[in-house]
C-alpha cells in the first residue's frame, strides 16, 4: 500500500486561498531608499503576528541563540519541519507507472507549479537540481557546449566579479577548454560599472552571467537593464538568483533573463534541492545524464522530499511581500542601532539597492573573524563572508573586488536576517556586540601603544 | 564555578587533545583553536596516515572531533601567511645559508606564543594552554619559571627558550606533569578519538618528501646554484661533487655518496663557494660555541656551571656560559661536544629549570 498520510494534509499548510489567484509579484520598481537618515525612526510594522516561533520551530529558544546568518543557510521553516514525516514518506519513484509513483509525481508537479508561480515562469521552464551550485554548473557548462555545437570558434562569457565560487570555478574549468572570459566590474559602493559593462558587451559574449543580489553586501543589480543591453548584442543572460529568493520581489518574465539559479536551503526549504530556470526555446545539455527525468534535462531519481519542501515554502512565500517589508524594517532598525551605539562604523553597499535582510558592517579596527568568534561564544551567529570560504586566509573576495582595502574587508562582518528574526534578537545582539567591540578596540590601542 | 577561560591550541595530535581534556576536567571554561599553517592537500595524499603530522587538513578534523567530544567551542584560524613568513621562509633561507634551522622554535615564538596569545586576549580568555611537555613552577621568590617535563624523553622545554618570561602567568601546560604513556592512557580513558594516533616526528610541514626536496619545491632559487664540491677536512683535497649544500647538515654521514677508506662526516659547510667539508668524526668535536639572539628567563652568573643542550635530542652537557653584548654569549663545555651546528639552539638549564638560550652561530 501507499504511505497512508494524505498529501493534502501537507499542502493545507500553505495559504490555500491565494493559491489559484495568480498575481505575479511586480519587480521592485522603486528600490527602497537605503540612505541612512538619522532623524528617521523606524517603527517595526507587524504585518503578522511575528514571533519567531511562528516561522521557525523553537530550535533556538532553548539556549537563547540568535541566528543572523541566513545568507549562509536558512532554518527550515515550521511548515516544512511539521510536515517532515509526510515528506519523507514520499518514497515511491515518481517515474513508476504503478500507483506508488503517482503521489510523488503529483507532489513534484505541485512543487514545480508553486515555485513557477512564485518566480513567474512556466512550470516546465524549471529544472529541479541538487542546489544552487549545480544550477550554476549546469547552465554554464551547457551554454559552453551549445556554443560549441553551434560552431562558434570563439566562445566568450561575460561574468560578474562578485559571482559565487560555484560560477567562478566552473568558468576556470571552461577556460581550459578554450572559453574566453571577461569580467563585469563593480564600484566601491556596490553597484555595477555599467559603462564598462556596455563596453565589454560590444565583444558580443555568448553568455552574460550576473547575480541578481549579492550574498555579502545584499546589493541588487539592475538585471533588467543589463538584460536588455545584452539582448541588443545577441547575448544570452543568466542570473544567479540564489540570494534574492525570499529577500526581494522579482518576476523572471519581467527580468527577461534566459536562465536563473535557485537554491532551496537559502529559502527555508531542505538542502539538496535547487532549480534552474531555463527559458522556453533554450536547450540544456544535461550535466547529469540519465533516465530522462526533468524532461531529460537532469537525470537521476528525483529528491522528492526536498523538492516537495521547496513547494511548501513557495506557497508560504505568497505572503512574502509582508515578510520582506518586515525584515527590511528590522534590518534598518539594526543598522540605526549599530550606528547609534558604535563609533566608526559603516555599511558596505548601503547607498545602493539591497535585499531586505543583509547588512555588511565595517567596524573599523576590529577583525571580523575575531568578532565572529566572540559573538559565537555568546550564542550569536554572524558571518565574515560566504560560509564556503570560511577558513580562507584571504579577506572576503567580494569586498576586495568592490575595491575595499584588505584591512577594510577584514574588518567587515555580514549580518543576514530572516523571516523569523525579531526586534528582541536585534536588541540582544546590539547589547552583546557593543562591549565586545569596545574590548577589541581597547586591546588594539594597547597593542599599538 | 569556572576557574577561568582558557584558549587551548589543538593540533589534532594526542598531546594537545589530552591537554584540552585535562583542562575541561579541571573545571576551566575551554575554547579550542587550531592554527591551520600549511596546506598539505597541495602535495600529497592526505588520506594516508602520517602524511601531514601537524595542523594539516586531516589534523584539523581530528582536533575538531576531539573538541566535539569534549563539547567545547572550536575554531580554525588560518595562519598560513604568517606561518610562511615566520617559519617556512626562514627555514628555507637558513638551509641555503648552510645552517640547520629549528622551525619549531620560530613557530612557538611567532605563532603559538605571540599570535595565539593575542587571540587569547581578543577572545576574552584568561589563559593560553598548549600540549607541550613542559611545566611551570615557582622559583624561591615566587616567580614563575619553566621547568622540564615529567617525561625526560619527551621534554620540549628546549623549544621554549624564546618565551617571554612575563607571559608565563598566562600559560598553562596541562600535560607537563605526565609521561607520554600516561597521556595516551588519559586520552584513551577520556574517549578521545586520537588516543592511538601516531606521534608526529620530524618537521611537521616537510612530510615524507625529505627536507631538501621541500626546500627546492618551495624556495625561490635555482638548485644548481647551490651545487659545489666535497673537500676533505682539513687538507682541502677535492673528493667529488655534491647535490647542493642544502642537502647536508653538520655531522651527517649517510647519503654523501663518497667512497673512502674511513667513515666521512660533514664537518662544516661554506656558503661562499658551496664547499661541503668532510672528514673523520674527530673533527666534529668542539669545546666552545658562540650564541646570538639569546633570551634569558632568569639571572645567570658569569661562568656559572650549568647544563647546556645543543640540539633537541642532546642529553645536555655541563658548561660555563659568558654573556656578551648584543644578545651574544659564549658557551664553554667541560667536555667537547659532537656536531655543534649553526642554526640550532643552545639551551641552558640550571637543574631542571630553563635559564635561557640562543642561536648557535
Amino acid at each position: 500500500m501507499c504511505p497512508s498520510v494524505p498529501l493534502n494534509e501537507i499542502f493545507s499548510l500553505g495559504i490555500k486561498g491565494s493559491y489559484d489567484t495568480r498575481n505575479p509579484a511586480p519587480i521592485l520598481q522603486n528600490p527602497p531608499n537605503n540612505k541612512f537618515q538619522k532623524t528617521q525612526s523606524y517603527a517595526i510594522p507587524t504585518p503578522m503576528t511575528h514571533e519567531r516561533t511562528d516561522l521557525y520551530p523553537d530550535l533556538f529558544s532553548a539556549g537563547n541563540k540568535i541566528y543572523f546568518d541566513h545568507n549562509a543557510t536558512a532554518p527550515v521553516c515550521r511548515e516544512v519541519l511539521d510536515s517532515a514525516r509526510e515528506l519523507l514518506s514520499l518514497w515511491g519513484n515518481p517515474s513508476s507507472i504503478h500507483q506508488f509513483g503517482r503521489k510523488p509525481k503529483k507532489v513534484i508537479r505541485e512543487a514545480r507549479d508553486s515555485f513557477a508561480k512564485l518566480v513567474d515562469c512556466h512550470p516546465l521552464e524549471l529544472v529541479f537540481t541538487a542546489g544552487g551550485s549545480e544550477s550554476n554548473s549546469l547552465v554554464l557548462k551547457s551554454e559552453f557546449l551549445r556554443a560549441q555545437k553551434e560552431g562558434k570558434t570563439e566562445i566568450r562569457f561575460l561574468m560578474g566579479k562578485l559571482e559565487h565560487p560555484s560560477s567562478h570555478k566552473v568558468v576556470e574549468q571552461l577556460k581550459e577548454q578554450g572559453l574566453i572570459l571577461d569580467w563585469i566590474e563593480y564600484r566601491r559602493d556596490g553597484s555595477v560599472d555599467l559603462e564598462d559593462y556596455t563596453e565589454k558587451l560590444s565583444r558580443e559574449p555568448h553568455l552574460v552571467s550576473c547575480m541578481l543580489a549579492n550574498n555579502e553586501t545584499g546589493n541588487i543589480f539592475p538585471i533588467k537593464e543589463m538584460v536588455s543591453l545584452a539582448k541588443a548584442v545577441g547575448s544570452k543572460f543568466h542570473t544567479d538568483a540564489v540570494q534574492a529568493l525570499g529577500k526581494m520581489e522579482f518576476s523572471l518574465k519581467d527580468l527577461d533573463v534566459d536562465f536563473a539559479s535557485f537554491a532551496g536551503h537559502k529559502f527555508y526549504a531542505l538542502k539538496g534541492v535547487g532549480a534552474l530556470f531555463s527559458k522556453q526555446g533554450n536547450v540544456l545539455e544535461p550535466l547529469v545524464a540519465g533516465g530522462g527525468q526533468e524532461r531529460a534535462r537532469r537525470g537521476g531519481t528525483e529528491n522528492v522530499p526536498a523538492i516537495a519542501s521547496l513547494g511548501v515554502v513557495a506557497r508560504l512565500a505568497e505572503r512574502q511581500a509582508d515578510y520582506i517589508q518586515y525584515v527590511e524594517s528590522l534590518r534598518n532598525y539594526l543598522e540605526e542601532e549599530l550606528a547609534k551605539n558604535i563609533s566608526d562604523i559603516s555599511f558596505n553597499g548601503r547607498s545602493n539597492p539591497r535585499v531586505c535582510n543583509t547588512s555588511s558592517v565595517l567596524v573599523s579596527g576590529v577583525d571580523g573573524e575575531t568578532l565572529l568568534m566572540n559573538l559565537d561564544m555568546q550564542g550569536i551567529a554572524v558571518s565574515t563572508g560566504a560560509a564556503c570560504s570560511s577558513g580562507n586566509p584571504e579577506p572576503s573576495p567580494v569586498l576586495l573586488a568592490l575595491g575595499l582595502s584588505r584591512e577594510e574587508a577584514q574588518c567587515s562582518m555580514r549580518i543576514s536576517l530572516g523571516w523569523g528574526s525579531t526586534k528582541k534578537e536585534v536588541d540582544v545582539f546590539i547589547e552583546k556586540l557593543v562591549p565586545i567591540v569596545d574590548r577589541l578596540r581597547k586591546l588594539k590601542t594597547e597593542e599599538i601603544s | 564555578m569556572s576557574k577561568g577561560r582558557v584558549l587551548v591550541a589543538m593540533s589534532g595530535g594526542v598531546d594537545s587533545s589530552a591537554a584540552a581534556a585535562v583542562l575541561v576536567e579541571q573545571g576551566y571554561d575551554v575554547v579550542g583553536v587550531t592554527m591551520q599553517v600549511w596546506d598539505y592537500t597541495q602535495s600529497c595524499d592526505i588520506t594516508v596516515e602520517g602524511n601531514g603530522t601537524c595542523c594539516s587538513s586531516t589534523d584539523v578534523e581530528d582536533a575538531r572531533s576531539v573538541a566535539d567530544s569534549l563539547d567545547i567551542p572550536f575554531y580554525v584560524m588560518n595562519c598560513e601567511a604568517k606561518f610562511k613568513q615566520a617559519v617556512i621562509d626562514p627555514f628555507i633561507n637558513n638551509y641555503l645559508e648552510g645552517k640547520t634551522p629549528l622551525p619549531c622554535v620560530d613557530c612557538n615564538t611567532y605563532l603559538k606564543f605571540d599570535h595565539l596569545l593575542k587571540k587569547m586576549k581578543e577572545l576574552d580568555c584568561d589563559y593560553l594552554a598548549t600540549g607541550h611537555y613542559a611545566q611551570i613552577a615557582k622559583d624561591e621568590y615566587g616567580n614563575p619559571v619553566v621547568v622540564t617535563s615529567a617525561d625526560d624523553w619527551k621534554d620540549q622545554t628546549y623549544f621554549l627558550f624564546t618565551l617571554p618570561p612575563e607571559i608565563l602567568p598566562k600559560l598553562l601546560f596541562p600535560i607537563g606533569d605526565m609521561e607520554k604513556p600516561k597521556v595516551r592512557e588519559y586520552a584513551e580513558k577520556a574517549g578521545l578519538s586520537v588516543a592511538r594516533k601516531k606521534d608526529s616526528t620530524g618537521i611537521c610541514f616537510v612530510g615524507n618528501q625529505g627536507y631538501a626536496n621541500f626546500i627546492e619545491e618551495h624556495g625561490n632559487f635555482d638548485p644548481k646554484s647551490k651545487a659545489g664540491v666535497f673537500k676533505s677536512y682539513p687538507d682541502g683535497k677535492v673528493l667529488g661533487e655534491h647535490k647542493g649544500i642544502h642537502h647536508y647538515t653538520y655531522g651527517q654521514r649517510r647519503g654523501l655518496g663518497l667512497a673512502h677508506h674511513e667513515p666521512l662526516f660533514v664537518i662544516k659547510t661554506d656558503t661562499q663557494d658551496n664547499t661541503v667539508w668532510v672528514g673523520p668524526e674527530k673533527y666534529l668535536f668542539s669545546q666552545r660555541l658562540e650564541l646570538a639572539n639569546s633570551h634569558w628567563h632568569t639571572e645567570l652568573n658569569d661562568g656559572e656551571l650549568v647544563n647546556v643542550k645543543i640540539r633537541y635530542a642532546h642529553k645536555g652537557a655541563t658548561a660555563r656560559v659568558y654573556k656578551k653584548e648584543d644578545g651574544k654569549a659564549i658557551v664553554e663545555f667541560e667536555e667537547s661536544q659532537r656536531a655543534v651546528t649553526p642554526g640550532q639552539a643552545a639551551v641552558v638549564y640550571r637543574q631542571n629549570a630553563l635559564v635561557g638560550g640562543g642561536w648557535i652561530l
